[in-house]
């Protein structure tokens, strides 16, 4: 398999579904998982001790050119954008919101794309914008596996139809299949 | 698609053509900045080199295009709380503190601790020094004119740091906005007082290449939310020259997720989100 990272895209409606499947990752998951979720305005702080609750591995926002471990989750922390460098570690930036966001998720995906090549799987979840899908497109034509929660199952199917739309995505799941293919990746 | 390559070449140009050095930036938002750029100025790779080897004022322009220019009024409250009731009242016995905002871009941050520093009886003995690689944000933050509209919601900062005491919620200081700013709704402004405007020293300075230029050392030095555009190596000596220049006791104010990784982290206590130069 091969892997080396997961990276989720989605908003602030996602918020349930991404808790779900943190929630299902053992304790000693190998990867390391990264988390690029829109925000709402008002709700900066508190995230991570919200999906820390749920979630088995330890859950973190990275401070910049922080070297990037193996089996933890990280959050692009509110109002930055969340980079992968060169050397395996992160690089923050507050340059303006892209599609009105800041994390954007397009940044990230086009940044691991780059880096990771074959060995990453991108997911874009539920979200009411269409960033997303251009991040995706790169992570696929880099040689990574993209992955976009089935729109049927969206609360507001936007980012996930621009996804799908953007590139030939290698599989449309529903939360519990994203899941298994998760956990297949051990 | 700009290449690596591209992005090699375009900065060797600089540095031939100038003083200025990107060389230990961070690579994934210099490429992204460049990007813009070509997208903006509707250009490509060789158009931005011929034209910035030819053009000085043109080379001036795409230096405050790349570099990115994000403040806000007291940004990260709790950090502003900190310096309000734990940092800034231990300076109240000195004769005099000496404070530099280095990369201080538009200059909401100067004006933020010029606000708390008048509400504690510091603003007199208070020097503030203030920097910046591009002349055009120097000239924005002497200016002190801000969109209100874009603004609004960093009133709420500062009615967090400035009138609240989370420390104790019965505690409520009524400052009128106007004390410190005049609010146009109709221009879309808001003005920073006077005094305020005159009080700090402003000078052009590099991170990469510049020493301390105001010949003083520093009790606070201010540095947030730069750093992040650049590589471990020049970080670390970045954060080498505010540790010679800061007095002992002296503290380091970085962004919010920003972090001394290197060696020189040795010289530094990390103390409520902030760091404590050691006594050596």
């Amino acid at each position: 398999m091969n892997y080396k990272a997961v990276i989720i895209g989605g908003s602030a409606g996602s918020f349930q579904v991404v808790t779900k499947i943190l929630a299902s990752l053992p304790e000693n998951y190998p990867l390391s998982v990264f988390l690029c979720l829109h925000r709402l305005k008002h709700i900066r702080s508190g995230f991570v001790e919200a999906l820390s609750i749920k979630a088995k591995m330890p859950v973190e926002e990275p401070i910049d050119k922080e070297p990037i471990k193996n089996g933890k989750i990280y959050l692009a922390p509110a109002n930055y954008h969340m980079y992968v460098e060169l050397g395996n570690k992160f690089a923050l930036s507050t340059e303006e919101p892209i599609n009105h966001s800041r994390p954007s998720i397009d940044l990230s995906f086009e940044s691991v794309a780059y880096n990771y090549k074959k060995k990453i799987v991108g997911i874009i979840l539920s979200g009411a914008n269409r960033d997303g899908a251009m991040g995706l497109k790169a992570l696929k034509d880099a040689g990574g596996t993209a992955i976009v929660q089935d729109p049927k199952e969206c609360q507001v199917p936007t980012m996930t139809t621009a996804s799908i739309n953007a590139t030939n995505v290698d599989y449309i799941l529903k939360t519990d299949e994203i899941i298994k293919f998760l956990l297949n990746l051990r | 698609m700009v290449t690596d390559e591209d992005i090699l070449k375009l900065i060797s140009t600089i540095k031939v053509v100038s003083t200025y050095n990107f060389t230990n930036y961070s690579e994934k938002s210099f490429k992204r900045r460049v990007e813009k750029l070509l997208i903006d100025y509707k250009t490509d790779v060789n158009g931005l080199i011929s034209k910035v080897s030819n053009d000085k004022e043109f080379l001036e322009q795409i230096i405050k295009d790349i570099t990115v220019n994000t403040t806000e009024l007291f940004r990260n409250p709790e950090i502003w709380i900190t310096l309000k009731y734990r940092i800034l009242p231990k300076f109240k016995k000195n004769k005099s503190i000496f404070i530099w905002h280095a990369g201080c871009s538009s200059g909401q941050e100067i004006y933020s601790m010029l606000i708390l520093l008048n509400e504690l009886e510091l603003f007199d003995k208070a020097k503030i020094f203030a920097s910046d690689i591009n002349t055009k944000m120097l000239e924005n933050a002497k200016r002190g004119e801000y969109k209100y509209r874009f603004n609004l919601g960093y009133l709420d900062n500062f009615d967090k740091v400035i009138k609240e005491n989370p420390y104790n919620y019965d505690e409520y200081k009524d400052v009128p906005y106007t004390k410190y700013f005049d609010i146009d709704k109709a221009k879309d402004t808001i003005m920073m007082k006077k005094f305020l405007r005159d009080k700090p020293v402003y000078r052009k300075h590099d991170l990469v290449n510049d020493g301390n230029i105001f010949y003083s050392k520093f009790d606070i030095i201010l540095c947030r939310n730069v750093i992040i555009y650049f590589n471990n190596k020049l970080q670390n000596s970045v954060i080498e020259l505010f540790s010679n220049n800061l007095y002992r006791n002296g503290y380091l104010v970085l962004g919010a997720h920003e972090s001394i990784l290197g060696s020189v982290a040795n010289n530094f206590e990390r103390t409520k989100g902030l760091y404590k130069k050691k006594p050596v």
